[in-house]
């Protein structure tokens, strides 16, 4: 093989507690494919945004023909011809084709060339062997013809490393194949094109490489034809289960709650399952898995158009998030920062949100007392680390403020509690003290629902596991039949 | 059908729209009031034009990038007033040196906002509602509170409203009313043809995506405020020649109508479409509306502001949902828009 073009040496990257990688090294060759495959937080993710200069590395180095370069910014990262494709196209679309392609160009002259302009939009879309009108305005465009025209865009730079992450995730199979048309093309005009997937049959149908990332770190890179499915995931996941709380195992309580058939139009489809009480059910899946949307759906924030809900025996249809808390549900969010938390109000503050009617005199004035009373048994109960619980919510650590959001919703006395990715986050510590609360709340006979990506923290905490993909359940396994492999397998479509 | 969606662009209908309500304002107030078509009439309208125009064409260049300028009625107001404070004070200098002197003045107050909003990073609304009151306050403090009048002023420019550009029997296009629609077709040049303009629509359009693709979306925000103040700088000027006595109360509420023209124009306020020629097409209905409004005896002139306000209303409104509509019908018409050959 000749040189590579683009090689990242030893690159580590740390945010606060977490290291998002570490060590990590990979060589991209002229007119490759590589895939670049790993879990949820393996690290593709924060890999990318170091290529593109979107995040300078804590250490290692860059190296560019053989140069050894810094990226300081996506500017200067197309300038060394380093461009990105994401999943959500960035284009413009108050204007034309032929503008989204050129508009990043400082040197063009000092006059707009609408003309040629279009004549070398339309130069540069034929050389992909593309039909695509320039003048049209991009408002319009499909979301794969939003891709084609970034890769015009990239290609109008005279690209070198081409990063394509999870472009297929909203494309249609027709859409996937003229995408691979297009990265063939690139490939053979001497283009590196490094390919993120969830999907393994693309992975195998399209790469020359794949390399495997876990917990931030490099594991494997193999040529694509001495790597089977089987081999590529043992290597995704192989994590050790030793430092995991598990769930006492219990003998479940009544039906809850029973989902039949729920869909939703082009986001998930026949969805079933059933929580007793005293259960914890584990919702396993990659990015785009929209195991949220059936969240949100059982939680009335979207709305579902087919399938049925039972709750306590009784036929629910809900449709707001009021109604939702009535019934006993609580939803804690996965986004803590945006949607769980008002991080400048305190603690108490933050707690009592949702039941603030309950503290009022009648008056209907806020008795703080009670409120306080209220913030200072959840410190206790759950250990939160606060000196006072009128400290705002945003001074506490990551765990902490889970706690809070985790009170917040358990003052509201839910029968059911749907946690979405309870432990992402945060450290180690406070990860076994929220184990041990949902432990805890099942042994006094909650429902719980968790949906998590952390896969040890799935299979040690669920009585069972729905596995989904694209919106499908793939898989139903029970505590005693569920493996990391198998999971896995599920949750990339790898069915057995 | 697809032809028809190739050759004419939503925002085409929208400005015939507002065309098609231009003649309905002036048909209707025809049939209102006595003696409406005199060449005096549309004389007056075109002189309010004139200077709204200038205005609005700044305000087109902010409203693009997804910002706003409400202070440019306090930038008028204080170029006016101390403009006619300096040729008061210097008769002898020429007009063109007062002429830039004015865009100069608007220009620096535009630099002002335009830095504290790239830099300082206050949201836009925020920074020019707080210069609107200071520039203002700025007006009344220097000039202890004594009024321009035209007494004082040079010939040349208390005549210049009244220069004829030239004249067809008695229908004339004033010398002012030109130079504003020279304005509007060089910035209609300037947002089609120069990257700086094409690059306003990519910020308002998609700002993320700008930032990412490298556009200098800093300096393209302190230019386009520069540019907005200086062209308010001139507009006071303008305001200067037509009205001669300038109090410290001179174009105060302008900021509503230039907003109102432009959106009525069909410049989306959230960035990303919209044309000169569509910012005086509203400055067109706007102006007709306020003239007419004024010799419209049932309607007390106290309605107008209530009147502009309702038709930003309805501007902005009808963007939203029926322009959103067109768009999408556009769209269809797209359906297979990528072949891939072989």
């Amino acid at each position: 093989m000749t040189e590579p073009i683009l090689e990242m040496r030893g690159i580590s990257k740390r945010f606060g507690t977490t290291q998002a990688l570490a060590d990590v090294s990979l060589a991209l060759y002229p007119g490759e494919i590589h895939a670049l495959l790993g879990e949820n937080g393996a690290g593709k993710s924060t890999l990318i945004k170091v290529m593109t200069g979107i995040h300078r590395p804590d250490q290692g180095e860059v190296w560019l023909n053989g140069r050894s370069i810094t990226i300081n910014n996506p500017l200067e990262a197309q300038r060394h011809g380093i461009a990105a494709i994401h999943q959500e196209p960035m284009i413009f679309p108050d204007l034309n084709v032929a503008e989204n392609i050129f508009i990043g160009h400082g040197n063009r002259g000092s006059i707009v060339r609408w003309r040629q302009m279009y004549r070398e939009a339309a130069d540069i879309l034929a050389r992909l062997d593309v039909k695509l009108d320039v003048r049209s305005s991009a408002r319009g465009l499909t979301l794969a013809a939003q891709q084609v025209v970034e890769i015009a865009k990239a290609l109008s730079l005279d690209v070198r490393v081409l990063i394509m992450d999870e472009p297929t995730a909203s494309l249609s199979a027709h859409e996937v194949d003229q995408l691979f048309k297009l990265a063939k093309t690139l490939k053979a005009n001497g283009v590196s094109i490094l390919f993120i997937s969830h999907r393994m049959e693309e992975v195998f149908s399209i790469a020359d490489r794949v390399t495997v990332l876990r917990d931030g770190r490099f594991v494997s890179t193999h040529p694509a034809s001495e790597v089977t499915p089987e081999s590529a995931i043992r290597d995704m996941v192989g994590r050790h289960m030793d430092d995991f709380f598990a769930k006492t195992d219990k003998e479940p309580g009544d039906l809850l709650l029973s989902v039949r058939g729920l869909s939703k139009d082009n986001v998930f489809h026949d969805i079933n399952f059933d929580v007793r009480a005293g259960e914890v059910v584990g919702f396993a899946g990659l990015v785009g898995s929209r195991r949220t949307d059936v969240a949100l759906a059982l939680f009335g924030i979207e709305t579902a158009d087919a399938g049925s809900v039972t709750l306590n025996g009784q036929p629910v249809t809900i449709r707001t998030p009021q109604q939702a808390v009535k019934l006993g549900l609580a939803y804690v969010t996965e986004d803590r920062r945006q949607l769980g938390l008002t991080m400048p109000m305190s603690i108490t503050t933050n707690i009592t949100l949702p039941t603030l009617h309950q503290y009022a005199n009648r008056f209907g004035l806020v008795q703080q007392r009670a409120e306080r009373q209220t913030a200072e048994t959840f410190q206790q109960r759950l250990s939160i680390r606060t000196p006072d619980v009128d400290r705002p919510a945003g001074t506490l650590s990551g765990g902490n403020q889970q706690k809070v959001v985790l009170s917040k919703w358990l003052n509201t006395q839910p029968r059911l509690l749907i946690l979405d990715e309870p432990t992402r986050g945060i450290d180690v510590g406070a990860k076994a003290e929220v184990h041990q609360i949902i432990d805890e709340l099942a042994q006094q006979g909650m429902g719980i629902i968790m949906i998590s990506s952390d896969l040890p923290e799935v299979l040690a905490m669920s009585d069972r596991i729905v596995v989904m993909r694209e919106g499908r359940q793939m898989a139903t396994l029970n505590r005693s039949e569920a493996t990391q492999e198998r999971v896995m397998a599920a949750a990339m479509g790898q069915t057995k | 059908m697809n032809s028809i969606r190739r050759t004419i662009r939503p925002e085409q209908i929208r400005e015939f729209i507002l065309v098609l309500l231009i003649f309905a304002a002036i048909l209707f107030f025809g049939s209102q009031i006595e003696n409406y078509y005199q060449p005096r009439t549309f004389t007056r309208i075109a002189s309010s034009v004139a200077i709204l125009v200038v205005v609005a064409v700044g305000q087109t260049l902010v409203v693009l990038m997804r910002n706003i300028d409400l202070s440019v009625g306090s930038i008028v107001g204080f170029t006016a007033y101390f403009v006619g404070r300096a040729i008061v004070n210097n008769p002898e200098l020429s007009p063109l040196s007062i002429v830039l002197l004015a865009m100069l003045m608007g220009g620096i107050l535009g630099l002002v906002n335009g830095i504290i909003i790239a830099y300082g990073r206050v949201p836009a609304i925020i920074t020019t509602l707080g210069t609107l009151a200071i520039y203002r306050s700025l007006l009344v403090q220097f000039s202890d509170a004594q009024t321009i009048i035209t007494s004082a002023l040079p010939e040349w420019l208390v005549n210049l409203p009244q220069v004829n550009a030239f004249a067809i029997g008695e229908w004339e296009l004033k010398l002012i009313v030109l130079i504003a629609l020279v304005i509007v077709v060089i910035f209609q040049l300037v947002v089609t043809y120069l990257p700086w303009g094409r690059r306003l629509y990519a910020i308002g359009s998609n700002p993320d995506a700008a930032a990412m693709s490298g556009l200098p979306v800093t300096r393209m925000t302190v230019s386009a405020y520069t540019l907005c103040g200086a062209l308010s700088g001139l507009a006071g000027f303008l305001f200067l020649a037509r009205f001669g006595n300038i109090t410290v109360v001179a174009a105060q509420g302008m900021e509503l109508q230039v907003v109102a023209a432009v959106v009525v124009g069909g410049i989306n306020i959230f960035g990303g479409t919209g044309s000169m020629f569509g910012a005086l097409l509203g400055t067109v209905l706007i102006a007709t509306l306020e003239q007419s409004l004024l010799r419209w005896r049932i309607v007390s002139e106290f309605w107008r502001d209530a009147l502009l306000g309702l038709l930003i209303l309805l501007a902005v409104a009808t963007d939203s949902v029926i322009l959103s509509r067109l768009r999408a019908f556009w769209a269809r018409g797209g359906v297979e828009q990528v072949q891939i050959e072989n």
